[in-house]
């Protein structure tokens, strides 16, 4: 009896908590100011390590730190060996599909859009680079995607990003979905992998600018500015996905595909890091 | 504490471990079996190492032609690979945020 009517008492008050509970409205967690967060400190790094190269400096890669490279590049950019490369890219991109459209009518303002890429699509969930989106178009228009992280696909990225090169770094994160995909990309990035055991943070934070055999270690801050990169040791143009999976093979892990949602992931994060930087490319690089 | 956590990923993927190591009395088909077992799960878990599969292929290679030591040798190492990976894979998963670098 006495136990019934504590039970009448509480129940109201236990439904009016939960009624307040719900009516609450939910605090809307603010992703793109944690990311915001993650750039100053990456950024911060770099500039306590390297007080004397300037931010904007780092889209030029290691060439921001080394004198002696700088000059050597500095005159091998006076004939850029990926010239050609951009006129092909040129070529391609407008060259009319079966159907009669081109590369040109999936991208506006004449395909100078490197710096909307990479951007996480809300409707698909996922990330979506510049060459995802260049292979999407051929597709949509009943053409074979090009294959691979060089040839063609790398040529049109090359000439894309020519034409959008003083664009500005401005990845966006603005969903719990986006972040989850950030936050895979950043795991891959600090998680070190493969038979050597390291990770892109390994070298490209904590090994920047010392010797690995006779070259100098990059910063990974500015790493995605520049891309796609005409390599010398290629002897060719290729992706940034194409680095990407140099790297892991370097170190004893199994590459993921081009345009892997990890990659893609990495990509987004790493681009991310540079954000407020400038797109410079493309580039020549060792 | 960052240090410490990369000597102990380090340890924990030496080769001598022996909760690592393949038991010797396992046949080859069965023992290239559970090479590719771990491998697979290791490639589940996006760790998979450069080289396993190669080691499984030319475990099986060895195995065809009748080379039953070779074939053992490689799939012990395949194996051994396979589970570094799963043990590096579980390990980063964890302390993937102790990796980054004081600012």
């Amino acid at each position: 009896m006495i136990k019934n009517r504590i039970l009448r008492r509480l129940i109201p008050a236990a439904l009016m908590v939960s009624a307040v509970a719900v009516s609450r409205p939910a605090q809307a967690v603010n992703y793109q100011a944690l990311v915001d967060a993650d750039t100053k400190a990456f950024q911060s790094y770099f500039i306590k390590e390297f007080p004397e190269v300037k931010l904007a400096d780092y889209a030029n890669g290691v060439y921001a730190l080394n004198e002696d490279s700088r000059r050597q590049w500095q005159e091998m950019e006076e004939f850029p060996p990926y010239e050609l490369d951009i006129e092909a890219g040129k070529a391609l991109f407008n060259k009319p599909f079966a159907n009669g459209k081109s590369l040109a009518s999936c991208f506006p303002d004449g395909g100078a859009v490197r710096g909307k890429y990479p951007y996480f699509d809300e409707k698909r969930k996922e990330v979506v680079t510049l060459e995802m989106a260049i292979n999407e178009c051929r597709v949509a228009n009943g053409e074979q995607p090009w294959p691979g992280n060089k040839g063609d696909l790398a040529k049109v990225s090359a000439y894309m990003a020519y034409i959008s090169r003083g664009q500005k770094v401005d990845v966006k994160v603005g969903s719990k979905a986006a972040y989850d995909a950030y936050l895979k990309g950043k795991a891959f990035f600090y998680g070190k992998r493969g038979q050597l055991n390291m990770s892109c943070s390994g070298c490209h934070m904590e090994y920047v600018g010392r010797n690995l055999r006779a070259e100098v270690v990059s910063p990974a801050l500015g790493h995605t500015t520049h891309f796609p990169v005409f390599r010398s040791k290629w002897g060719e143009i290729g992706t940034l996905h194409r680095r990407y999976a140099g790297c892991n093979e370097n170190i004893g892990a199994k590459p993921f595909p081009a345009q892997s949602e990890e990659y893609r992931n990495l990509e987004f994060f790493q681009t991310a890091m540079s954000n407020g930087l400038q797109y410079n490319g493309p580039a020549s690089r060792k | 504490m960052k240090k410490v956590l990369s000597l102990l990923s380090l340890l924990v993927l030496m080769p001598s471990s022996p909760m690592l190591l393949a038991g010797p009395a396992e046949s080859s088909p069965a023992l290239i079996d559970q090479a590719e077992a771990a491998r697979k799960e290791a490639a589940a878990l996006g760790y998979e190492w450069r080289d396993t599969a190669k080691l499984i292929a030319s475990a099986r290679e060895a195995l065809q032609n009748g080379n039953r030591e070779e074939s053992d040798k490689l799939a012990s190492r395949a194996l051994v690979q396979g589970r570094e990976a799963v043990v590096q894979a579980k390990f980063m998963e964890k302390n993937w945020k102790m990796m980054i670098p004081a600012n």
